[in-house]
């Protein structure tokens, strides 16, 4: 289960945020939210989560330069980085190849999916 | 190469020329002269023979008989030397001749009326006469002699023409003389001719050459040096440049002709070119500019005097396009309809503009220049970029509503969900994005049948009373969840619109839900209708979180989401507004909008009333 890791959801839908929320504190997950990815930013800085899940289209700063953003950031402490995409296009995901600890998750998703990924970072980092 | 050497029978020719002529020149002298000494020797003969007989007859008659005749007879004979001299009678009164100096016979050839005549004449008479038997001409004088006044006998003396000949030593030598003049000046005259006609052979010669070589005319040049074939060529060759010049004035004024109409046609597609919203540089063979027009002349801000001739590379000063031309020109990778998107930063950094190249060919001449098309695509990239931002927009749009009915209906499935409230919650959430996607595609096929001209209206009688209900109906529930207090402020007779009312209420449904959305807990909403003029005003005021003065301009636009935190809480497709100022506008209305950032928004709805109301039912 999550042994109690720190997960930031960032999104602004509210019903995406929540239904993460109420999966991963199911499976022992502590969740932080956020609407956009300045909010977000300040809380991957602040609550130094284990993995932040991340909306791509979002107001103020999206996903992409959100990850850009906290990708040095790898370097000092390692997280995993969930990005939730729409994929319109095939070369959406070209700007990841130089992201550290990051995976794309086509919405619409499946929660158990999402836990599940969540999980395998985990016992893998755990190994 | 023709022989400058006169060849053999051309010499022979000349000679005999040269023979005829001094030939002919000493017959004419020759003739001349005869005539003329015969004439000389006549005078002589006439003055001799006068003289002659005048002086014997003035000796007395005694003189001649007497002692005194040997005398007179030698001085006679010493007179009658004289080559023409035939014969002398002296005769007496009575007619005989005692002095007699003539060949025997001579006195019976002298015809008898003539020697009558001439004893009968008084004075110094003449006659000729031909001897009897003979051709020869004979000149008699005669003349009585007078002694103290009495004539006592009479002189005859007989002359003939002295034989003239051509061919006295004299006469050869000075018709030899002449020959050689007369051919001394033919040979002058000749080659006086033939120095002067040198500058006429060579500009003949010349003329032919050139007649050849530039195929004007047919000129065949003669073999014989003579100076009449010189002529005879000069002449054909004359002729022939003059027929030649005559179909070359007539090929001169069809090709003005043509030049003019050429030119009439350059001005035309020049005027042409100028009218047209591309940019357009021609070039020749060697990469010259040879024509650009107005736009391109203006987007690069030069004038068209220093574009003309100007290469290309120079007259662009453009890297991008001169490795697009370059790489095309390789042969390997030209392609018809390529095309490159650069920009001009210089000239109008804001705009795009797509490149492309296509070589001019002709039939018969092949390459004979290029033409660089310059257009531009900042409204298509722009388009395009919104195309794309707008399938995105509503990709994601589609994608959210639809992760929340997949993920919260998989939750419930999985039965992770126990807690009733919470499974109310999700069912109700399902429920809402079942809604938003329904209203979603709604939105987008209006839209599409909008902006695809086939949004057929079927216009009725609207009675805004059933409008109002309906649309306050479908955000009922949606107010109510969030306690909000919907007042309305509507007329005793409900006014009838004409128009679509499925897609009336559509339009004031996306205004009414916006209203709600974006108005708090326990706000409110009024919605008023009345007559204004020649409208029908619907009056939408919310309590809600307003709408700054930068987004107002653009909440109409399609796909448009403002970025305020307050907003972009809300679910929202950014499409209904733009939809709802669509179906205004279909209906001949109008939408305004007023707005404050945390005071509200009013939204107006103007629909053009008809004359007639229906009362209240």
């Amino acid at each position: 289960m999550g042994n109690n890791k720190k997960v930031l959801v960032v999104d602004d839908e509210a019903h995406i945020r929540r239904v993460i929320e109420v999966k991963l504190k199911k499976h022992g997950y502590q969740v932080i939210t956020a609407i956009n990815g300045k909010e977000g930013l300040n809380l991957i800085i602040t609550q130094k989560p284990d993995v932040v899940i991340s909306d791509i289209m979002m107001p103020e700063m999206d996903g992409e330069a959100l990850c850009k953003k906290t990708n040095s950031l790898k370097k000092e402490r390692s997280f995993l980085t969930i990005i939730l995409t729409c994929r319109i296009s095939s070369d959406e995901e070209s700007w990841t190849a130089d992201m550290q600890d990051t995976l794309f998750i086509e919405k619409p998703f499946s929660p158990s999916m999402l836990v599940e990924c969540i999980d395998q970072y985990f016992g893998g980092s755990s190994k | 190469m023709k022989s400058n050497h006169l060849n053999v029978p051309k010499m022979f020719r000349i000679g005999i020329i040269l023979f005829l002529f001094v030939m002919t020149g000493i017959a004419i002298c020759g003739q001349i002269l005869i005539h003329e000494e015969k004439d000389n020797k006549i005078n002589d003969l006439l003055d001799r023979g006068s003289y002659l007989t005048s002086l014997i007859a003035l000796h007395p008659t005694k003189d001649l008989q007497g002692r005194k005749q040997d005398f007179f007879l030698r001085t006679l004979s010493e007179y009658t030397t004289y080559e023409g001299f035939v014969y002398c009678f002296i005769h007496d009164q009575s007619g005989h001749s005692f002095v007699s100096l003539a060949p025997n016979k001579l006195a019976s050839q002298i015809p008898l009326d003539v020697q009558r005549a001439s004893l009968q004449a008084m004075g110094l008479s003449k006659r000729t006469f031909q001897l009897n038997g003979t051709q020869n001409t004979i000149y008699e004088f005669a003349k009585p002699i007078f002694e103290s006044g009495q004539k006592t006998g009479t002189v005859r003396l007989g002359f003939k023409l002295p034989q003239v000949s051509i061919f006295s030593f004299e006469r050869i030598r000075f018709l030899a003389m002449i020959a050689l003049f007369i051919f001394a000046v033919v040979l002058f005259f000749y080659y006086g001719i033939k120095l002067t006609l040198q500058p006429l052979k060579k500009i003949s010669e010349d003329l032919q050459y050139t007649c050849n070589g530039s195929g004007l005319v047919n000129a065949q040049s003669s073999s014989t040096n003579g100076v009449a074939f010189m002529v005879k060529d000069l002449g054909q060759s004359l002729s022939q440049i003059k027929e030649k010049l005559v179909k070359i004035e007539a090929d001169n004024m069809k090709l003005v002709s043509k030049l003019g109409v050429t030119a009439f046609e350059k001005k035309q597609i020049a005027a042409i070119l100028d009218c047209i919203n591309l940019g357009i540089i021609i070039v020749d063979i060697h990469d010259d500019v040879s024509h650009v027009n107005d736009y391109m002349l203006k987007l690069l801000k030069k004038s068209y005097a220093e574009a003309i001739g100007c290469p290309l590379t120079e007259f662009l000063n453009h890297d991008d396009i001169q490795a697009f031309i370059s790489k095309q020109e390789d042969g390997m990778s030209y392609r018809s309809g390529e095309y490159i998107e650069t920009t001009f930063p210089k000239h109008a950094p804001a705009d795009t503009f797509s490149v492309s190249f296509s070589e001019l060919k002709e039939t018969e001449s092949g390459l004979v220049g290029k033409m660089i098309l310059i257009r531009k695509i900042t409204n298509e990239k722009l388009a395009e970029e919104a195309r794309k931002d707008f399938i995105a927009h509503i990709a994601h749009e589609f994608k959210t509503p639809l992760t929340s009915i997949k993920s919260y209906s998989e939750m419930l499935m999985d039965g992770e969900v126990n807690d009733i409230e919470l499974k109310k919650e999700f069912y109700n959430t399902i429920n809402t994005e079942a809604d938003r996607l329904a209203s979603l595609i709604q939105n987008l096929l209006s839209i599409s049948r909008i902006e695809m001209g086939n949004l057929s209206i079927n216009k009725s009688l609207v009675k805004t009373e059933s409008l109002v209900g309906d649309s306050l109906a479908a955000i009922e529930t949606a107010a109510q969840t969030k306690h909000i207090v919907i007042e309305k402020n509507l007329p005793d007779n409900f006014f009838s619109i004409v128009g679509d009312k499925e897609l009336l209420k559509v339009a004031l449904i996306n205004v009414l839900s916006n209203a709600v959305k974006y108005t708090q807990d326990h706000g409110n909403i009024t919605l008023s209708l009345f007559e204004q003029d020649d409208f029908i005003v619907f009056n939408i005021i919310d309590s809600g979180c307003g709408i700054s003065q930068d987004d107002l301009p653009r909440i109409f636009e399609k796909s448009f989401r403002s970025s305020d935190p307050l907003v972009i809480k809300k679910p929202g497709s950014g499409l209904g507004l733009a939809l709802t100022s669509e179906i205004i506008q279909l209906h001949g209305g109008e939408i305004e909008v007023e707005s404050e950032l945390g005071e509200g928004t009013r939204f107006l709805i103007k629909l053009p009333k008809e004359e007639y109301y229906i009362g209240k039912q």
